[in-house]
């Protein structure tokens, strides 16, 4: 058994930790370099689902009605763009950085 | 150079180093913070990401444009009107390449790279919409 020092509680085996970035409008609304605790088999969008439901306006900024994620959210998962369609059924698994931002605006 | 960063560049030293042998062109652009009635502007970047996808797109330029040397700067943090934002620095052959290297270096920084753009208000903010507001998640 590891202790993890975050929540200075042993940690059990089968814990993973996991980072959320949101950025711009999304990060104002829901933080960001969230580091949580998830149980194995966690799904990209049921975790961020979890994680915007502590702020109603930062939910409804990435989801609609449906649960689903606004067309324009741009997902990533550890640098790589993942589609919205596949997150539902994509895993995270420990040490994955997960990001979540609107459409960019450089140049 | 490619580089995320929050101070300022000094473009004519870029301008000099780009000069690499068989340059017959420099091409400079160089995006400004306009004076749309803000007070400041507010950038964010997802920086790991944002320097290895300008970095992508340099050596995509380089080799479509058969460009000679390509420096991309992006500024990020609090910037007044007038200040930098973006300093694209390319050198190649001729004119034509030149030209057309700095407009898709601009073009694809535009379409995908993670940054991000607050207008500050005497009311307050808002977040500018990029050219392509449609993310949809796809992979690049």
């Amino acid at each position: 058994m590891q202790w993890h020092d975050r929540n200075k509680k042993p940690r059990e085996e089968d814990e993973m930790t996991v980072k959320i970035r949101f950025f711009a409008r999304f990060r104002e609304l829901l933080g960001t370099d969230i580091v949580t605790d998830v149980a194995p088999g966690t799904m990209f969008t049921s975790l961020i689902m979890t994680i915007a439901q502590k702020n109603p306006a930062g939910y409804a900024a990435i989801f609609d009605d449906k649960g689903t994620f606004h067309e324009f959210v741009i997902l990533m998962k550890n640098g790589k763009r993942i589609e919205i369609a596949d997150a539902a059924k994509t895993p995270v698994v420990d040490g994955d950085e997960i990001a979540v931002f609107p459409p960019v605006a450089g140049g | 150079m490619i580089a995320i960063q929050t101070g300022d560049v000094d473009i004519g030293t870029l301008i000099t180093a780009a000069k690499k042998k068989g340059t017959g062109a420099v091409v400079v652009f160089d995006g400004i913070v306009r004076d749309d009635e803000i007070t400041e502007m507010e950038l964010e970047a997802y920086e790991e990401v944002a320097v290895k996808e300008l970095e992508k797109i340099g050596r995509d330029a380089t080799a479509q444009f058969k460009l000679l040397h390509v420096d991309i700067i992006h500024r990020i943090g609090r910037l007044t009107v007038g200040e930098n934002i973006l300093i694209i620095v390319v050198s190649a052959g001729h004119r034509e390449e030149a030209y057309a290297g700095s407009r898709y270096i601009i073009e694809e920084i535009k379409k995908g790279v993670p940054i991000w753009k607050k207008e500050l208000t005497k009311d307050g903010g808002r977040w500018v919409p990029g050219d392509h507001a449609h993310g949809s998640g796809k992979p690049r």
